[in-house]
């Protein structure tokens, strides 16, 4: 059984690495080189495998030591923690790890109801079309970027401009590769990657000496009262039908799943002051939305081609690296690798309740290990990974360098998932931009006369409006404080 | 606070400074006409638009006011690019365990505490395993110790 081998091993690193409280694009990004050695369906299954272990890892951290690991986390560490000190923490993880199951498996029914539709519906697309679909992608990701809005979008044609590096598909002509050989199939993906959030991160980390506080709790029972059950329940299930819609918006994805479910939950709940103080809801709540989003955001970037969020640019740079152009014809020309993937999602939801639970000793264990064991340790294999990219030193100067651009985005206070969304998009944005305009001959309203792409030209200028409107950037921003508060 | 010190003024900056080397090293590209078009032609197109937005975010930083950029330490980010470096240096030439101590001596000094002591533990116990997992269990084609393994 190589699709649960690979699933298994995808868990372990990314547990463990999560429980190490790195987050799940930094362990992506670090775990991309291993996974190149492996055939392509085995590598995205393993790849897929550490996306839920870390999504999932960071629940644990957040409900037993307040460390939320990802972003997606943080809410839980709201009311988890509070729980685990009220010394409810068994019954928050096994909580939080069924509903998650729940959500996993209602997001996998989601994506093998919706894939078929989705791709058909693709499949009529032309250049002009996947070109505006592309722009609408870009632009409803930069909502989710915190912060300006203009800086959001300036990072998404900075990262655009990268992905232009290397040789030229139609004439062959080298684009700003500086003569160097190495540069001419364009920068790899992976140093980039490792370098914009792994190295970033630990530098950051490093700075701030991150310490590790928060006395570690005892987990006594796993089992939930029946009083705590019945509050779940529902919960669960409207944390997984919210978290399951938003994952589809491009754009969406965990994050924000867990945090409307959340506020959700608040507004629902007949004593909202328990909120904060160890409230079942909002555990259960966010815990389901978050895991439901991570399954269906595979849904755009498996039928399309478009990621909608920084994780899910990182699996289509791996499929470009394997081979694969994501979009629709993946599931027509490779239904293994399209229905082995869905299969692993399930499969990878009902495992890690297995794994984790019992596991939770050691995950705590980990958890004191000191970051200045840890710090050289990721670097480390950071450079051996990038090195075994093409067996060159090269990457490994790539690392170093895109680690000082990273630590620049983070201290002006710049996104690095809008960027990577550009430069994963940026040459097949491109191509499809030149073949739009070679059949319309030169004319640029070919855009705006292909009813599908004028739809989705127009959902882009209403989204780009409302971003501008006071009203709306009032409750943007409002949502962000929330969310750092 | 100097306002120019924000971080919405030097993001723009640093835009602005992008899209002018872009411009820069993407002039001999052949722009190629609309329907044909060369290769230089998208390049131009994007290095414009970032240039735009990059004054765009100048002027609202200056207009609008934004964040004082943190304070920058420098030891952190210079000794892990240095490490990074040496280790890149060091790979081929040397071997893994020549690099690995390099990189893991001048990382662990980026840090806040440094105790000799557990930094050669914490050596030995990651050669030891990079050994094993790149070398015995992935079978990668590197040099342990160039000359010897």
């Amino acid at each position: 059984m190589d699709l649960l081998d690979n699933l298994t091993l995808g868990f372990s690193v990314a547990l463990s690495f999560q429980n190490l409280t790195i987050g799940p694009v930094a362990t992506i990004a670090m775990l991309l080189p291993i996974t190149f050695h492996l055939p392509p369906t085995a590598s995205l299954i393993m790849l897929a495998g550490i996306y839920y272990g870390a999504a999932y890892g960071g629940s644990t951290t957040s409900i037993l030591v307040n460390l939320p690991g990802e972003a997606s986390s943080v809410v839980t560490c709201l009311d988890g923690y509070q729980m685990a000190r009220n010394g409810r923490a068994g019954a928050a993880l096994s909580i939080s790890a069924v509903g998650s199951f729940f959500a996993g498996t209602v997001g996998t029914i989601i994506i093998v109801m919706f894939a078929e539709p989705l791709t058909r519906m693709a499949q009529k697309f032309g250049p002009a079309d996947y070109c505006s679909l592309m722009a609408l992608g870009l632009v409803a990701a930069v909502i989710l970027a915190s912060g300006s809005v203009v800086k959001a979008i300036a990072m998404i044609f900075l990262g655009l401009l990268f992905g232009l590096v290397g040789t030229d598909v139609n004439t062959g002509a080298q684009r700003f590769t500086f003569d160097l050989p190495e540069l001419s199939d364009g920068i790899d993906f992976a140093p980039i990657a490792m370098g914009l959030f792994g190295i970033a991160e630990i530098v950051v980390n490093l700075e701030r000496h991150l310490t590790r506080t928060g006395g570690t709790i005892k987990v006594t029972s796993l089992w939930p009262t029946l009083e705590e059950v019945r509050r779940a329940v529902p919960a669960a299930l409207r944390g997984t039908f919210l978290g399951a819609a938003l994952g589809v918006l491009p754009g969406g994805g965990p994050t924000l799943g867990a945090f409307s479910a959340y506020t959700l939950e608040k507004k629902l709940s007949k004593n909202p002051g328990q909120f904060g103080k160890g409230a079942v809801e909002g555990v259960a709540a966010p815990e389901a939305a978050n895991n439901a989003a991570a399954q269906t955001s595979f849904i755009p970037m498996l039928t399309l081609g478009i990621p909608s969020n920084a994780v899910m640019a990182l699996m289509v740079g791996a499929m470009i690296i394997q081979g694969i152009q994501p979009g629709p014809e993946v599931m027509t020309k490779k239904p293994d690798l399209f229905w082995g993937m869905i299969a692993s999602m399930w499969i990878g939801n009902a495992m890690l309740v297995i794994i984790n639970l019992p596991m939770i000793g050691i995950w705590v264990k980990l958890l004191t290990v000191p970051y200045r064991f840890l710090a050289p340790a990721i670097l480390l294999f950071c450079c051996i990974g990038a090195y075994s990219l093409q067996n060159s030193t090269f990457h490994v100067m790539q690392v170093a360098a895109f680690g000082i651009l990273g630590y620049i985005f983070v201290k002006l206070g710049c996104e690095g998932a809008p960027f990577l969304l550009g430069l994963v998009l940026g040459p097949q944005m491109e191509e499809y931009f030149r073949r739009a305009m070679l059949l319309s001959r030169g004319d640029a309203m070919v855009f705006l006369q292909r009813p599908i792409s004028l739809g989705l030209l127009i959902t882009t200028a209403v989204l780009l409006i409302l971003m501008a409107l006071p009203s709306f950037k009032k409750a943007r921003e409002k949502a962000f404080v929330e969310e750092e508060g | 606070m100097n306002r120019f010190l924000s971080k919405d003024f030097l993001s723009g900056l640093m835009f602005i400074g992008f899209g002018l080397i872009a411009l820069y090293f993407g002039q001999k590209l052949a722009l190629g006409t609309p329907v044909r078009m060369g290769p230089g032609y998208v390049p131009r197109m994007l290095s414009l638009t970032l240039l735009g937005l990059g004054a765009l975010v100048c002027i609202i930083a200056l207009v609008g006011g934004s964040d004082p950029v943190e304070r920058i330490k420098l030891k952190p980010i210079t000794l892990v690019t240095i490490g990074i470096v040496c280790f890149g240096l060091l790979f081929e030439r040397a071997g893994l365990i020549p690099a690995l101590v390099v990189l893991i001596m001048i990382a662990s000094l980026a840090g806040e505490e440094f105790k000799l002591t557990e930094v050669i533990g914490n050596i030995i116990v990651l050669s030891v395993l990079c050994t094993l997992v790149f070398k015995v269990g992935l079978g990668m084609n590197i040099y342990i110790l160039r000359g010897v393994w």
